[in-house]
């Protein structure tokens, strides 16, 4: 081996050397063309999603008032510890490390569970809310420690009044995957993105778009590690409207507690123009329950309780109307020239059809002379038995359905009830049985099918009250744009005469010798009122109701609709006592405080 | 040959296209520091300055004898060895190796001054033992490769390692080590691959991984891989434009000014910019290997030869890496990453390379 033989080699393997490297060099140029020009796309977006974020911006909710600016529905700055969990491996470990500063309890991990399990967005879930402002302090020193938590500031629903009046409030709750089905229904869903929760009940529901309001976003630029470098975009949020309600708080209050424990539903009602002035539904709950996420064990509690507090009395409960039905199966056989005054039967305690079968009066022995006032008067049972049969359901029915029964009443509350104004079509339907002429004869005195509402209630009595107007009952205060979209009932024909008995009946009721006479005593005003008894089961022939031996859940319903001043009404009333037992003595007196408080107070 | 022949004769023949493709980029190379930098000024200032002193021992090296090479080989390579045990046991702490020695004013990487003390060595003991070139030779040539290999693998620096064994192989296939035991070698490696892959350090073995699916890990060995490769793919063809790559400019790219630098400057200026400077790199390689065919005797041939592979390997290894060929084993690129060893180290291999080419006929007389 000389060095001419190395020279000739290495010339060789020199060339060797080039070509091989120029090949390496071609396969990286293609390496960058394939990365560079055909992946260009695929690599654009990953540097945006690399360093854009759009981040919501969630907008305050409405505020809801009662009509005299007093807060029903109020925000209050929260501080929460938020987790996103995507973010995190060991949820336990990171809360073991929280806890040495932030005390983090077993059902606050329970309910972060929870909420994640049923999360729609990709947002961060709290695993402590309602943190002090200490508390908040003392992690926001710590911060550094837990990169995956963030302290968060919301705005968070509380409901100043406690449990009051959350039936017509309604509450809110997070965001289910129906809520979101429905907003991807409406195509709003968009504007929900940085929003946790969605109205579920009540006014909450009924006025969710304008109480929401419309979110902003942010388009964000950040850095590798997600720390906000500029801002590209701002779109503020554009926070939602507060809400007048028609409801006055002091009286709502005052409804309240004049139920006492007992359950039941009470409307209030301005009877010339259909402001609700009172809703209650008893017993209540406590809104605030929801907006956090309400615990199993509350919603266990909440929903299967016998007493239903979780049920809209007001207008979902349906009950049969008793005897406060009577003044207006009245004006229906007044307006049909039936039993018009001076028409008067002798009752004998009891109505016989074809001296079989025997309908009793409530009152043993009869009321004697009776005309169609005094049978509203003194609720004789015996004078509506007759008149129903020959008035006939068909007629009674319309008549009825012209005050609003059997049929919703168009109050600006989600899921209302419309009743039932039974007849022989609907129990063929329903039981594949013929109707019974006895059936007619009840139907006159409020029992039998007939179930109402009672709301339906209320606006029947403010149909006495003012016959010749339209009205809707509505929670919203100055809502005029409401009443183009619902079907009216058309102002009463009812002739002047017709009403000016009625009416007569209704405040004699109040009067000495009518079912309710105590209520009239001590009083400035008058007041027109009907007393109802419904029955919650049906005595056999022959036996004798005794409120003594039967048990509470299964004692008549006290029912009582009332509106005063009687010579130029501002306010009706509707209530229902469950189990309350005869209507003018439960009832009765819980109208008397509503009046007392709204017809004689300072302030009206 | 007084000096100012001298410096007129240098400037007369000295190979102008392949030095101005170099001096083009290291230009484009500063301007990239700048954006990489985010307009850092004193990092610019600081690579100003390597590129001076790199500039001066080029020109210093072209216009001294050749021979002077030839006697001081061995001597270079003592000294890196030398100080590559020194840096071992004293030397500065980065991203967990220990690869800078500190000389007061610059800190040296020892490492690197085997890109050149390495070709150094093997070329003058090939030279050495001209007329008894058997399986000895080559596996004392071997044994000469290890020991720096080594030194640097326990560092640790996996890529600058590999590339001293990539070097040494070459030129020792360069010398004229017979195919067959070539061959035999490969075979041998494969067998012993899996106890080299015990000895592998965890992050080392990590980032092999992650190389031959990125994605797998995006947070962790991978994610430099794959943030280099969103910054050339949103360069696209023609790029964002100097000063405006965002994955850059958001520090989604790590070490934008050394291992990365040319991340940034493909998204900046896109394909269409890094087609021209991998063609200046090309002509530049095609000049080096030209010269080198030129040269007279073995010692140039093979030194010439080896640091031409070094650079390039460099350059292949670098460019492969943040596109997603190679794992990312932390090997600048030549004339274009920050730092002060790499620059001077390219530059004097250049000059090397100029005068062994200039002088080519007088190591053979």
């Amino acid at each position: 081996m000389d060095k001419y033989y190395i020279k000739y080699v290495l010339g060789n393997r020199l060339r060797f050397i080039f070509y091989f490297f120029l090949i390496v060099f071609f396969l990286i140029i293609l390496r960058f063309f394939y990365i560079q020009i055909l992946q260009n796309n695929y690599y654009s977006i990953q540097a945006i999603d690399n360093s854009i974020r759009i981040l919501p911006i969630a907008p305050a909710r409405g505020l809801i008032f009662d009509r005299n600016n007093i807060i029903i529905a109020d925000n209050k700055l929260n501080y929460s510890l938020e987790i996103v969990p995507e973010k995190i491996e060991n949820l336990s470990m990171i809360v073991g490390e929280l806890n040495k500063i932030v005390s983090i309890e077993e059902k606050d991990i329970k309910k972060y569970k929870r909420i994640l399990k049923n999360k729609q967005f990709s947002n961060s879930i709290p695993i402590k809310s309602n943190l002090t402002i200490k508390e908040a302090a003392q992690f926001a020193s710590n911060s550094y420690q837990f990169p995956s938590i963030e302290l968060k500031e919301t705005i968070k629903r509380f409901y100043p009044q406690g449990s009051v009046g959350v039936h017509f409030i309604g509450y809110i709750n997070r965001i289910s995957k129906q809520d979101l089905i429905a907003l991807e229904r409406k195509d709003l869903q968009k504007n929900y993105i940085g929003t946790d929760h969605i109205g579920k009940s009540g006014v909450e529901l009924q006025y969710e778009n304008e109480l929401h309001g419309i979110s902003g976003f942010e388009q964000i630029e950040v850095n590798s590690i997600g720390k906000p470098i500029r801002v590209l975009k701002t779109s503020p949020a554009k926070e939602g409207v507060n809400i007048h309600l028609t409801i006055d708080l002091k009286m709502q209050k005052i409804a309240e507690n004049a139920f006492k424990n007992k359950k039941g539903a009470l409307i209030a009602i301005n009877p010339s123009n259909g402001e609700i002035l009172a809703y209650v539904s008893m017993p209540t709950f406590n809104p605030g329950f929801f907006v956090d996420g309400i615990s199993h064990k509350n919603w266990n509690k909440l929903n299967q309780s016998n007493d239903k507090p979780l049920l809209d009395r007001a207008i979902n409960g349906l009950y049969p109307p008793g005897s406060t039905l009577k003044p207006f199966v009245a004006v229906a056989a007044l307006e049909n020239q039936l039993r018009a005054p001076p028409f008067k039967i002798n009752d004998p305690g009891y109505f016989s059809i074809n001296n079989s079968r025997r309908f009793r009066d409530w009152k043993i022995g009869g009321h004697g002379e009776v005309d169609i006032i005094k049978a509203i008067a003194v609720s004789c049972d015996t004078f509506f038995y007759g008149l129903a049969i020959e008035l006939g359901i068909p007629r009674l029915n319309k008549s009825l359905a012209n005050f609003g029964f059997g049929k919703k009443t168009g109050i600006d509350l989600p899921n209302e009830k419309k009743g039932l104004l039974a007849d022989a079509k609907w129990k063929k339907k329903k039981y594949n049985e013929k109707w019974y002429l006895g059936e007619t004869a009840i139907t006159g005195i409020g029992q039998g099918f007939t179930q109402v509402t009672p709301m339906q209630l209320a606006l029947a009595t403010s149909k006495i009250a003012f016959p010749n107007k339209s009205i809707v009952p509505h929670i919203k205060l100055n809502s005029q744009s409401l009443r183009q979209n619902i079907n009216l009932t058309a102002p009463l024909t009812i002739s002047e005469q017709t009403i000016k008995w009625v009416k007569k009946g209704m405040e004699n009721v109040t009067a000495d010798g009518g079912t309710a006479a105590f209520i009239g005593q001590n009083i400035q005003y008058k007041i027109a009122a009907k007393t109802g008894t419904s029955q919650v089961f049906s005595l056999k022939e022959g036996e004798v109701y005794d409120e003594e031996k039967v048990p509470d859940h299964l004692k008549d319903h006290a029912l009582f609709i009332a509106y005063a001043p009687a010579e130029n009404p501002k306010i009706a009333v509707a209530i229902v006592v469950e189990n309350g037992g005869h209507g003018g003595s439960t009832a009765g007196p819980i109208a008397k405080k509503i009046f007392n408080y709204y017809l004689t107070s300072e302030s009206h | 040959m007084n000096f100012t022949f001298l410096h007129n004769y240098i400037f007369r023949k000295i190979d102008r296209p392949l030095f101005g493709s170099i001096l083009l980029i290291l230009i484009i190379g500063l301007f990239n520091l700048i954006s990489a930098n985010q307009q850092d000024i004193p990092d610019t200032l600081s690579q100003i300055f390597n590129i001076i002193i790199g500039v001066s021992f080029f020109y210093l090296i072209c216009i001294i004898n050749s021979r002077i090479i030839l006697s001081f080989a061995p001597w270079t390579y003592l000294i890196s060895i030398a100080l590559l045990i020194l840096v071992n046991s004293f030397g500065i702490e980065s991203h967990g190796a220990q690869r800078w020695i500190s000389l007061g004013i610059f800190n040296i990487q020892p490492s690197e001054t085997l890109k050149i003390s390495l070709p150094l060595m093997l070329a003058w003991f090939y030279q050495k033992n001209d007329y008894k070139i058997y399986y000895k030779i080559h596996f004392l040539a071997g044994l000469l490769i290890f020991l720096p290999f080594y030194l640097v693998l326990i560092q640790p620096d996996l890529g600058t390692s590999i590339l001293i064994l990539w070097v040494g192989i070459i030129i020792i296939f360069l010398a004229g080590l017979p195919i067959k035991f070539l061959t035999i070698s490969f075979f041998g490696f494969l067998v012993f691959s899996p106890f080299i892959w015990n000895s592998l350090l965890s992050y080392q073995k990590q980032r092999i991984l992650s190389l031959i699916d990125p994605f797998s890990d995006p947070y962790g060995s991978g994610y430099h891989s794959i943030q280099s490769m969103i910054a050339l793919g949103s360069g696209g063809g023609f790029g964002r434009g100097w000063l405006n790559g965002t994955q850059t400019n958001l520090d989604f790219l790590p070490e934008t000014s050394t291992d990365f630098a040319f991340s940034v400057f493909s998204e900046e200026f896109g394909f269409l910019g890094v087609l021209a400077v991998i063609a200046l790199y090309t002509f530049i390689f095609y000049r080096c290997i030209w010269m080198t065919s030129k040269m007279q005797d073995n010692f140039s041939r093979l030194l010439s030869a080896g640091l031409t592979v070094s650079l390039f390997s460099g350059f292949i290894i670098n460019l492969g890496m943040i596109s997603g060929i190679f794992p990312i084993v932390g090997v600048p690129l030549p004339f274009f990453s920050y730092g002060g060893t790499s620059m001077v180290v390219s530059l004097i291999s250049i000059g090397i390379i100029m005068n062994l080419y200039l002088n080519k006929s007088l190591i053979a007389n």
